[in-house]
């Protein structure tokens, strides 16, 4: 039978109803992403008038110049030795920074192999879900302070527990992403999976995992900012190195312009963690952009 | 080439009736249409002989084989299309073949991407195309699998009239070129007279096949037929009954 449609005239003529070309979205990005650095430098400069002027004590809050002095010293001032158990600050930046990352690194990667298959078998089983949503909604309620005696006693002062802590932060986002995204994947791809020849066990694979992966790429990116605060709350367990154990040191002493300094490298690296996070997943989780 | 059967298929939810003891036939290479009332059932009967719902009662056959669960060889398409947005266009007409484990996904990828007119858009993912696009490539998909039945529900539903008008042209010589017995469920009159061999018209809910019309029109069948009197003439009757039904 001829085609009575020119196929190549119908694409040509269809090319008019195609969605915006990325090029363009991608300039206008761009632009936006540019947008991002003007609210840091307004209080930035806020900041440095305020301290100027002398509007507020450097007791309270120190003057950006001081604090960029301190960071200096955090990460290229000559190194001391300090006694054994006494947090080290000048010249100590990268190793504290570095254990800090460690720390969080290895509980995020423990939370994410956990909070993954935990998520997937409570959204691939309406059996699973029922029997354990009402433990895991109850856990992921406990405060994360409450969890600091127990982890204390269960895994001792210093390493152990700050993993501990920092796990448990960790988690439940990545878990609850998972679990809820997986619940909730299109019954309609399901059904074409299975029509095309999937069988049900590979669906969790073929489909329910590559459907929900833009919402699990969001609960990592939950979960790695939380393992990141979490690592704080973990180094005033006792460790001895950490950019906590330094902020706790640097309460101890008085010494606010330290205790500011460790809060821009929680706020740089957070922020870097992040980025680093999203591009690589971005390949990922592209097709669900808008 | 294979004969699709309902037989006697009846299908509630909860107290609400929908299909009731419907018997059709659809012969092998031949396109079925079903007409209705909006909300008779029509929907539901393709879910059935799809295996994506169970029947109540009745069964549905396939050249004699009574079928229950979602197959290659039963291929549906929905109105709201049927790809999956994480996967390029090439990776989803691909996706049946490689789960069939065939070594030519290659070449069955190529020839379906020449017979959409989609070449120049294979590494696309569906939300790069336009709303023909993705319909024609939902149907490629299931096509991909090669597969002796078709059903069709609403495919161009969602589509503007001219885009429709075109789809029903290419898709009339794509199920005639492979001899695809095809089952279709529609309420538009001019997509069931320009696709179907044969037409089946359901009552109200619960849903029954109150009559069966050939369709005259054989060959190619396209923008031109739409003028034809006899057309015209036999789409005002159809719509007559679909209205009373």
């Amino acid at each position: 039978m001829p085609l009575l449609t020119d196929l190549a005239r119908l694409t040509q003529a269809e090319r008019g109803d195609l969605p915006t070309s990325p090029a363009r979205s991608q300039g206008r990005r761009r632009w936006r992403r540019a947008l991002g650095v003007v609210v840091p430098l307004l209080l930035l400069g806020a900041w440095a008038m305020i301290s100027g002027l002398g509007w507020i004590s450097p007791g309270l809050l120190p003057a950006p110049w001081t604090v960029t002095e301190a960071g200096r010293d955090f990460f290229f001032g000559e190194r001391r030795t300090t006694l054994a158990g006494v947090v080290a600050f000048d010249g100590a930046g990268w190793g504290h920074v570095g254990a800090s990352i460690f720390r969080c690194l290895v509980s995020f990667a423990l939370a994410v192999v956990v909070g993954i298959s935990v998520g997937l078998a409570l959204g691939l089983s309406r059996w699973v879900a029922d029997l354990f949503d009402p433990v895991i909604n109850a856990l992921r309620a406990v405060p994360l302070y409450a969890w600091l005696p127990i982890s204390l006693i269960w895994f001792g002062i210093g390493e152990g527990a700050a993993r501990a802590l920092i796990f448990i932060g960790a988690l439940w986002p990545v878990l609850i992403a998972t679990a809820d995204s997986v619940s909730r994947v299109p019954r309609g791809y399901i059904e074409t999976a299975r029509m095309l020849g999937t069988p049900r066990h590979r669906l969790w694979r073929r489909v329910y995992v590559p459907s929900a992966l833009p919402e699990i790429v969001t609960g990592l990116r939950l979960s790695l900012t939380l393992a990141w605060m979490c690592v704080i709350v973990g180094e005033l367990t006792g460790t001895s190195t950490g950019v906590g154990a330094m902020m706790n040191a640097a309460r101890e002493t008085g010494r606010i312009d330290e205790i500011v300094v460790g809060m821009f490298v929680f706020a740089v690296v957070g922020y870097l963690a992040d980025l680093v996070l999203r591009g690589l997943t971005r390949r990922w989780v592209s097709w669900a952009d808008t | 080439m294979s004969t699709l059967r309902a037989v006697q298929i009846s299908k509630a939810f909860g107290a609400v009736a929908v299909l009731d003891r419907i018997d059709l036939t659809v012969q092998p290479g031949e396109t079925y249409a079903l007409l209705g009332p909006s909300g008779c059932g029509k929907s539901t009967l393709l879910r059935v002989m799809a295996g994506f719902e169970p029947a109540d009662e009745g069964r549905v056959e396939l050249a004699g084989r009574v079928v229950t669960r979602p197959s290659p060889e039963r291929g549906m398409v929905a109105q709201a299309g049927t790809l999956f947005p994480w996967l390029p266009l090439r990776d989803n007409l691909a996706f049946g073949p490689r789960e069939a484990g065939r070594s030519d996904v290659d070449e069955v990828v190529a020839e379906l991407l020449q017979a959409t007119g989609l070449a120049d858009f294979a590494d696309a993912l569906p939300r790069q195309l336009s709303g023909g696009m993705q319909q024609r490539a939902a149907i490629a998909q299931v096509l991909a699998n090669g597969p002796p039945v078709l059903l069709l529900d609403e495919p161009f539903g969602a589509l503007d009239a001219q885009t429709r008008l075109r789809m029903h042209e290419w898709l009339r010589s794509v199920l005639a070129a492979r001899e695809t017995t095809t089952l279709l469920v529609t309420h538009d009159v001019d997509e069931a007279l320009l696709l179907a061999d044969r037409l089946g018209l359901l009552s109200a809910r619960p849903a029954r096949v109150v009559e069966e019309i050939p369709v005259p029109f054989g060959g190619a069948r396209g923008r031109h037929t739409l003028s034809d009197p006899a057309f015209v003439r036999m789409k005002a009757q159809i719509l007559d009954r679909v209205l009373v039904a």
